[in-house]
């Protein structure tokens, strides 16, 4: 009889748990929740840190290459610390920090309550979460992956790579995949169908926008990657011959398959941040964005661009004249709505009445920073000289304009804007300054004279380089300027944990904001809004706030702005909000474990990882879907 | 005034970070004492690619200018002060936003008929009465063979570099090169910048490339593409002799070739 009572006393235990969690208070109801601001906090937490990881080894990365015959790091180590700064800075910090804010702002800004599938979205957290551990539990068995970041066959095939850190690396991408693809259906779900009355596709937000066009991305872009991996894999674990040329396999077939997914992706990083920006714009010039359309049809343009300009990753495969051609004029036509976004940024702050606060600030420094980023892109798609810039220094350069310069700056002006909303505290504005002005000196230090190095002959992924190369002192410079990016995110990072305690109050609407999500109070109540909004214009709470007086000056209105008050207890009993539920967690949970049996060959693992995804899957299918 | 010398030394900064990479680029054309420098074209090819990159350069210098310019005028004039009153609400104006959208479209497409002319240039077959090579990239080291001066047993001019010691690559001046480039394990990237941009060496296939050398020298290069834990001491050197020089420098290796067995 005890084997009896046993499990009912678990299963009394898990009752319990799932009481706390239902709480909204303590670590089992960050565990079990499924409400998207807590997701989108766990998201950017983690993300954060995944971000001081690669950070580190971009430090490490620079200290081996300050002077020539550096000997801080050994080439084995080199090889794999600029594999995993690479891998982590795209696919664990900059798309899920995006990810962070698809949850945090989707549902704010088109005045929902959640989700539409708020269980997958907590099994997209919990996946990537897992994703990311299984990638750098590589280094507990033999070491990280050392392939770079592409992950070009032959040389990641078995021969040539025959420790586990490959198979680590192809099998975390994999889940990460997995977290990404689910994440993007439920917010294109979301999106066509959770809208607040009113809020037609023409009335959303542009970061909404943004969300939309990403999520479409990676469900096109992903597969390719999935495919390519799944080949690799079947090659190291299996014998078969997808890429390798002795067995009649194609070597280049990877690169196809990987840039198909790989230029996308440069899209879906920068798509999303490109939303922050049009968001941020409008607020601190207090004027609505510049060509709206313009600005949304082009992301969109971009977004179905991306995927004819994956060539130029190749130009120098030998893909012959009219391969190279064709490429080398699609993805110069690419830098056309880029450029169309660039120019309406500017109207938008043209004539505004613009505060130079921090979220302002960084948006500014995207902007100077990215038109870098994107001239570069021009002088890469003209063929001739890519021959010359391919693989170089000015490719590095190139494209940490972009995701640097351009993503990096962006996240910060979107954390500093909406930091506020989501802790009811604003973050220090003398620390906010100190932390731009340090990094953007930083970045430009650090990046700059890899363009000049790039362009003096100095080739990538290199572990050191000879005296007599002309290169000493750029690399000098750029080592230094990396430091000075470390101790603008270590200001950033005092300045959160000073805020968070004694940051001022923010109030509902600090800035005097345009969309939705400023109409409700900071931190905004689980359910969001006591009563959905009824969506009347494009920025619609300003609207409430100002009406066009004549010339189109904006008057208040006398009421004041109508912002929501925390509703009676009655009301917000009547809220019909989805349950906690740790099934989500089981699942991903399995992942890990699945991947392992395979990389380590032990079926019963495979099994056992099966086992439990099945699990999973199951409870989560039965289970009721509200708390009765 | 504390706070007034705060925000003239912020400017300051701005200013310097803005011009920087102007700076950078400018000293870039000026590094002559870097021996892989792809401003200082030694050969055909690479002074068409510099040509070419210049004619992106130039419009990308203005561009980035003019959109400073615009970006840090606005801030300075549409500052918020206190009393202002609320800006007039644009909503845009459909009439710029085409032109903005075409001007960039007319000046790229300008861009891109001389960039297409010259990749057919690049990529044309070498003539017939070129010096035939062989690029073989091994982990870590370069493998040249040259297929038309061959031994009295038949077998090429072959010269092989080790580990710590890169290979020399000898070639006549003025006289096209036509590079066959191949590799006998994983991708490798040959790239010699002052004579040209580089072409991958795949296994399995032959890439081909020419150049052309404009005078004597010796001009170093290495490999481009990522092949594993060395790639960065897989370097090469081009020496480039006058004709008779490198027909003597042919016959007297093909002689030590013969000696040293094979």
């Amino acid at each position: 009889m005890a084997t009896v009572s046993q499990p009912v006393s678990v299963l009394e235990a898990l009752r319990r748990v799932r009481q706390e969690a239902a709480t909204y208070r303590g670590i089992w109801s960050w565990i079990a929740t499924v409400d998207h601001k807590r997701i989108g906090i766990l998201y950017g937490v983690t993300a954060f840190i995944f971000l001081l990881a690669g950070g580190i080894e971009a430090l490490l990365i620079r200290l081996q290459l300050a002077t020539p015959n550096g000997d801080v790091v050994s080439p084995e180590v080199y090889n794999q610390l600029f594999t995993m700064h690479g891998t982590t800075m795209i696919f664990l910090v900059v798309m899920p920090m995006a990810s962070a804010f698809f949850n945090l702002l989707v549902p704010l800004q088109i005045g929902a309550r959640d989700v539409a599938f708020p269980r997958l979205n907590a099994f997209s957290y919990w996946t990537f979460l897992m994703g990311g551990l299984l990638l750098h539990a590589s280094v507990l068995a033999g070491g990280a992956p050392n392939g770079g970041w592409f992950g070009y066959a032959p040389l990641t095939e078995f021969p040539y790579n025959p420790g586990h850190g490959i198979d680590f690396w192809a099998m975390g991408l994999q889940i990460l995949g997995i977290s990404s693809m689910a994440s993007a259906f439920n917010f294109i779900v979301t999106i066509l169908n959770m809208r607040a009355p009113g809020m037609s596709l023409f009335r959303m937000p542009v970061f909404t926008w943004m969300t939309l066009a990403t999520a479409f991305l990676i469900i096109l872009a992903m597969p390719a990657i999935a495919v390519a991996l799944f080949q690799l894999e079947f090659d190291r674990l299996f014998g078969a011959n997808f890429f390798n040329p002795v067995k009649g396999g194609t070597p280049l077939l990877w690169q196809h398959l990987f840039w198909i997914f790989g230029h996308p992706e440069v899209y879906i990083l920068i798509l999303p941040v490109m939303g922050i920006i049009s968001e941020v714009l409008p607020t601190f010039s207090q004027k609505p964005l510049f060509g709206y359309p313009f600005v949304v049809f082009s992301g969109i343009a971009i977004a179905f661009m991306s995927f004819g300009v994956w060539a130029h990753h190749m130009y120098t495969t030998g893909l012959g004249p009219i391969a190279n051609a064709a490429f080398g004029v699609s993805t110069i036509l690419i830098a056309v709505p880029t450029g169309v976004k660039i120019f309406n940024w500017l109207a938008t702050l043209w004539g505004g009445n613009i505060s130079l606060r921090a979220p302002l600030l960084f948006a500014v420094g995207f902007i100077a920073m990215f038109v870098i980023g994107g001239l570069t892109g021009v002088t890469h798609s003209m063929v001739p000289s890519d021959y010359q810039q391919q693989d170089s220094y000015y490719v590095v350069a190139h494209f940490h304009q972009v995701l640097f310069g351009g993503a990096i700056f962006g996240i910060f002006a979107g954390i500093y804007y909406w930091f506020p909303k989501f802790t009811g505290r604003l973050l220090n504005e003398k620390l906010a300054q100190l932390h731009f002005w340090l990094m953007l000196v930083g970045f430009n230090l650090t990046f700059q004279p890899m363009m000049i190095l790039g362009l003096m002959g100095m080739p990538r992924r290199i572990y050191t380089y000879p005296q007599g190369m002309g290169w000493d002192e750029w690399n000098m410079l750029a080592t230094i300027g990396s430091f000075v990016i470390a101790l603008s995110i270590l200001v950033f990072m005092a300045n959160v944990v000073v805020s968070l305690r004694r940051g001022e109050e923010a109030g509902a609407d600090p800035w005097d904001g345009r969309t939705l999500e400023w109409s409700i109070p900071s931190p905004p109540p689980p359910y969001n809004f006591r009563r959905i909004p009824v969506v009347r214009a494009r920025d619609d709470f300003w609207h409430r706030k100002y009406v066009e007086g004549p010339g189109g000056r904006p008057v208040p209105v006398v009421a004041g702005g109508a912002y929501e008050k925390h509703g009676h207890q009655e009301d917000e009993e009547h809220i019909h909000l989805p349950s906690p539920s740790y099934f989500p967690l089981i699942c991903s949970l399995g992942l890990p474990i699945f991947a392992l049996g395979f990389i380590f060959k032990d079926y019963a693992l495979v099994a056992a990882g099966a086992v439990v995804i099945l699990y999973g899957i199951y409870g989560w299918a039965l289970e009721p879907a509200t708390e009765g | 005034m504390g706070l007034d010398a705060l925000r003239i030394d912020k400017k300051i900064t701005f200013y310097l970070a803005i011009f920087l990479p102007i700076l950078a680029v400018g000293l870039a054309g000026c590094g002559v004492d870097a021996p892989q420098n792809t401003f200082a074209p030694a050969g055909e090819v690479a002074e068409k690619q510099r040509t070419i990159f210049y004619m992106a350069m130039w419009p990308a210098v203005a561009i980035l200018i003019g959109v400073w310019l615009v970006l840090v005028m606005a801030l300075i004039r549409y500052r918020r002060r206190p009393g202002r009153p609320l800006p007039k609400q644009v909503h845009g104006n459909p009439v710029l936003e085409v032109a903005w959208t075409l001007a960039p479209l007319a000046l790229l497409l300008g861009l891109a008929v001389p960039m297409v002319a010259t990749v057919f240039d690049l990529g044309r077959n070498p003539k017939a009465e070129a010096l035939r090579i062989r690029v073989i990239g091994h982990q870590w080291v370069w493998e040249f063979q040259y297929p038309t001066i061959m031994d009295e047993k038949g077998k090429p001019l072959t010269i092989l570099g080790t580990p710590d010691r890169p290979p020399e690559l000898h070639l006549p001046v003025g006289r096209e090169i036509a590079l066959e480039i191949t590799s006998g394990d994983v991708i490798h990237s040959f790239w010699v910048p002052r004579l040209g941009g580089k072409m991958d060496a795949i296994p399995g296939r032959f890439n081909h490339m020419w150049l052309v050398i404009n005078e004597p020298g010796v001009y170093p290069g290495q490999c481009a593409e990522f092949c594993g834990l060395l790639h960065a001491d897989m370097r090469l050197i081009v020496v480039a002799h006058e004709e008779e020089d490198f027909q003597r420098w042919a016959q007297e290796m093909l002689a030590r070739q013969s000696k040293g067995g094979g």
